[in-house]
């Protein structure tokens, strides 16, 4: 029989999951390490209501907020819409903003609103949770997950041996017109941003110009590029590794594979989400706290399996099915300068003809 | 002197005469003050649009000298010439063959017939790529015959054939209200002169549609140049495309592209009021009319002809959520929340009924006024009014709801009703109110000046003039203008996701989830819901209600 998992079964069990987690943290640590799960977990943020607005998806992030309302006993709202839109809503909103939390699905949103000086600095406890590499210098906001850029394939059309090491082959002759773009894509115009800071300005136009040589063909986002090569209308496609992953659950007879290029190379790209506490918050507190508890063991856990996405935090494993995050050697580049690089990048885009 | 309004020395002195303006005749000061106040709230985005471009500070020259401003504007009003161009030809068709004709199964093609217009065009174009690119379902049942490839869903063409089958109801409705209410003495005169059906069609039906056709054919333009969804997914580089790329990597940019478009809006309304305004005034009558055309041997092709549009244009998304769903259903899919049952679900489909029922009769009561100042007499408030509600339908959707926000938080009296449900009626309101103000426009038109002449005359107040003789006349219109929004609420996106109550979820914002964590099963199984309701509210509301009032 198949079993279903319901989510009210799947909180019983990360619930179970967190009180060992914090069975285990209390007895082995000392009182150096701030505690995994956010500051409270006594109920000391009964009453406080706080509010979200998560360019995260409902189905993904809701089973963490559930969580964390019975761990603190505080209510969270939240507002689920596109990351980009929610960050123009927070800015337009200016000191009235309901807004205590942000969470994005990309830098580029969360860096807008730290532009704009929307965010306030979270702790040194909470950024800790997290590499360096992971979360905003300023301290401003924290990456939460992780998804890696890769090429998808139709396994049908495309014969492994075919598959380049790095994504900088994509521009030659031999992929002209097989290897789909999203260039409106926020996590395309990401990679392109890394892409500036790894060569330079001149070499990523040049790759942008040989794609456009190419005749990579335009989809809207990375959700399109993995429907129209698993449908075979499309051999190849620049996307996020998790649309598959989730393609595949609902049809797993799809012919379609993800290639992660090689160690190092700019392509297998690593971005993450992101969270941080708007400035004009009237609950800071209770709003760090919930960004604390995202990073949580139990928190990164139930994203991890439930998104298919990678947990920034070390002690969590990556979701089942996945390579290690370690294993992947996925790049890193500065958040920063993918949350500010926006403008520079949609120029270069625009100017290189990949859009058609 | 004020000039004459008693109907004895009235030089056009036919029963059959609808009301006109007549130069000189003033509205009542409180008409002109509520259009003022109404139309007030409409320019609204158009201001917000335009404080952004201050504040910003986009450099004009710079991007007004550029081509990349000026080729997209080009592709957007191509589109919306074309799509308007071709659903006004078949919206009219339709409408015809429904209200004149023995075409078989009429009331059933009326009911289905304006519901292309419930897909939220993000839901719509994913589902018709899903039919029709390569690899997709239509190449599965093609293939055994021999066809094996089949041209991509992508481009002008495809955004043409795409907003057509979607918006074609923009017309549709409008005229076929129309056309149940013209009297029929005329065109009988003409078959007994010995024309032709389509010569009746040509030179007596053709004229008094013309207004309700252009009403039709301006929401269709409105609509198309604002559209993001269908041309994003069909790859098609409008002005909108480009306003949305940059909303926050540029938003000089983005806020001058959308005063470009705004400002285009203006103008084309502005035109269209021009050209409407010299029609051929055409009465009412306040019976339905019960002149059918036999088709003859036209009437199977015509059936089949109706049959395959409507077909493509409901059936084709249909069979494709219809595909998403039983995959997925097949699939032993461990996320498994799928399911009619839920309560998520229940709950949007009531939130889905109640918000669009009450932002439908809201709308027209608001536009009812501006209707009334701009058929009834040429007040110059009325007609500025009416080009700010119209023109803001071509305004995107998140345009509209950000501007709202600005408004609203920017006083502090307003700040309590952010977020609740009236303010996100109004933002409906606003941002579909060239709806109902074009349907209404029609409706008010029909309305014949001696009925209510003869009224005044017999002692009859203004109130019981306007139940007594307008009302009845208008209703089978106000109900189009009605239909209209409520279709148009029920898909709406952009703005409900950033204005609604927290948690208060309606069927298109559930789609638009499930559709971002590619949960193509339950997005179809949603998506066909929404048609399901759509269609009984129709019939319940739009059809049987007018049948009941006849």
């Amino acid at each position: 029989m198949v079993s279903m998992t319901h989510v009210p079964h799947l909180l019983r069990l990360r619930a179970v999951g967190l009180s060992l987690a914090v069975l285990l943290v209390a007895t082995a640590c000392g009182s150096d390490d701030p505690p995994p799960d956010g500051a409270s977990s006594d109920g000391s943020l009964d009453g406080v209501t706080i509010t979200v607005y998560s360019g995260r998806d409902e189905e993904l992030i809701q089973p963490v907020f559930d969580l964390f309302e019975a761990e603190t006993g505080a209510t969270v709202e939240a507002r689920y819409a596109g990351s980009a839109d929610q960050a123009l809503l927070i800015d337009t909103e200016g000191d009235n903003s309901p807004a205590d939390v942000f969470i994005s699905q990309s830098p580029g949103a969360m860096g807008f609103l730290d532009q704009q000086g929307r965010l306030s600095l979270l702790s040194a406890d909470t950024l800790d949770r997290v590499d360096e590499s992971f979360r905003s210098e300023s301290g401003s906001w924290v990456g939460i997950t992780g998804r890696v850029r890769v090429l998808v394939y139709n396994t049908d059309a495309v014969d492994e041996s075919e598959l380049p090491r790095s994504i900088l082959e994509l521009t030659d002759p031999a992929y002209a017109g097989r290897v789909a773009v999203a260039p409106a894509n926020g996590s395309f115009q990401d990679f392109v941003t890394a892409m500036r800071a790894e060569l330079g300005d001149e070499a990523t136009a040049d790759w942008l110009d040989g794609m456009a040589a190419n005749d990579a063909p335009n989809y809207p986002k990375n959700s399109a590029i993995v429907d129209a090569v698993a449908r075979g209308e499309i051999d190849m496609g620049l996307v996020n590794h998790y649309y598959l992953v989730e393609s595949l659950e609902e049809d797993p007879d799809l012919p379609a594979a993800n290639h992660v290029f090689a160690d190092g190379d700019l392509g297998s790209l690593l971005i993450t989400t992101a969270a941080g506490v708007i400035d004009s918050s009237d609950s800071p507190d209770a709003a760090e706290a919930l960004v604390a508890f995202l990073l949580s063991d139990a928190a990164q856990e139930l994203s991890a399996n439930g998104e298919k996405e990678y947990p920034l935090v070390d002690s969590v494993p990556a979701p089942d099915g996945l390579e290690p995050l370690a294993d992947l050697a996925a790049i890193v580049v500065d958040l920063d300068v993918l949350a500010g690089g926006l403008t520079g990048t949609q120029e270069l885009i625009d100017q290189s003809g990949i859009q058609q | 002197m004020a000039s004459s309004s008693n109907p004895l020395v009235d030089p056009l002195p036919s029963a059959t005469t609808p009301r006109r303006p007549r130069p000189g005749e003033r509205p009542a000061l409180l008409l002109t003050l509520t259009v003022a106040v109404i139309g007030l709230v409409f320019t609204g985005p158009f201001a917000y649009v335009v404080v952004q471009n201050f504040r910003l500070g986009a450099d004009f020259s710079d991007i007004f000298g550029s081509s990349d401003t000026w080729s997209p504007l080009g592709r957007s009003v191509q589109l919306g010439v074309a799509v308007a161009a071709s659903a006004s030809v078949i919206g009219t068709t339709l409408a015809w063959l429904v209200a004149r004709s023995d075409l078989p199964a009429r009331r059933l093609v009326a009911v289905l017939a304006p519901l292309p217009l419930v897909f939220p065009s993000f839901v719509g174009a994913t589902a018709l790529i899903t039919g029709f690119a390569t690899g997709g379902l239509l190449e599965r049942v093609v293939e055994p015959v021999g066809v094996d490839e089949l041209p991509q869903l992508a481009g002008f063409r495809a955004a043409w054939f795409v907003l057509t089958l979607f918006t074609y109801p923009y017309v549709y409705l409008p005229v076929v209200a129309r056309l149940r209410r013209l009297p029929a003495s005329v065109e009988e005169s003409a078959r007994l002169l010995g024309r032709r059906p389509l010569g009746v069609f040509t030179s007596v039906v053709l004229p008094q549609a013309r207004s309700a056709i252009s009403a039709g054919a301006l929401l269709v333009f409105l609509y198309t140049i604002s559209d993001f969804g269908a041309v994003e997914l069909l790859r098609y580089d409008t002005l909108t495309r480009v306003i949305f790329s940059n909303r926050l990597a540029d938003r000089g940019t983005a806020m001058a592209l959308s005063l470009l478009l705004g400002v285009l809006a203006l103008l084309v309304v502005a035109i269209e009021r021009r050209m409407v305004r010299h029609d051929v005034p055409v009465a009412a009558s306040s019976r339905p009319t019960g002149l059918r055309v036999p088709l003859r041997r036209w009437r199977w092709p015509a059936a089949v002809g109706v049959v395959g549009f409507v077909g493509i244009a409901i059936v084709g998304p249909l069979a494709s959520l219809a595909h998403w769903t039983i995959r997925g259903m097949a699939s032993s899919r461990s996320r498994g929340s799928l399911g009619l049952d839920g309560d998520g679900l229940g709950s949007a489909v009531t939130n889905t009924v109640l918000v669009s029922i009450v932002a439908a009769i809201v709308t027209v009561a608001v536009v009812l006024p501006i209707a009334y100042a701009t058929v009834h007499y040429r007040s110059r408030t009325g007609a500025i009014a009416n080009t700010f509600v119209v023109g803001g339908f071509a305004l995107p959707g998140l345009v509209t709801a950000l501007a709202l926000v600005f408004w609203v938080l920017s006083s502090t009296a307003f700040v309590r009703v952010y977020q609740t449900l009236p303010l996100l009626v109004l933002a409906y309101v606003i941002h579909f109110g060239a709806q109902g103000t074009r349907a209404s426009q029609v409706a008010v038109g029909g309305v014949p000046r001696r009925l209510t002449d003869a009224a005044r005359m017999l002692g009859a107040g203004p109130v019981r003039r306007f139940l007594s003789v307008d009302l009845p006349i208008m209703v089978p219109g106000l109900l189009a203008a009605a239909g209209l929004v409520l279709l148009s609420t029920m898909k709406e996106l952009p703005a409900t996701l950033l204005l609604a109550p927290i948690g208060f979820d309606t069927l298109a914002t559930e789609i638009w989830a499930s559709m971002e964590t590619l949960s193509y099963a339950q997005a179809g199984l949603e998506s066909m819901v929404l048609l399901g309701v759509s269609a009984m509210l129709t019939w319940l509301l739009v059809i049987r209600a007018a049948d009941r009032l006849d």
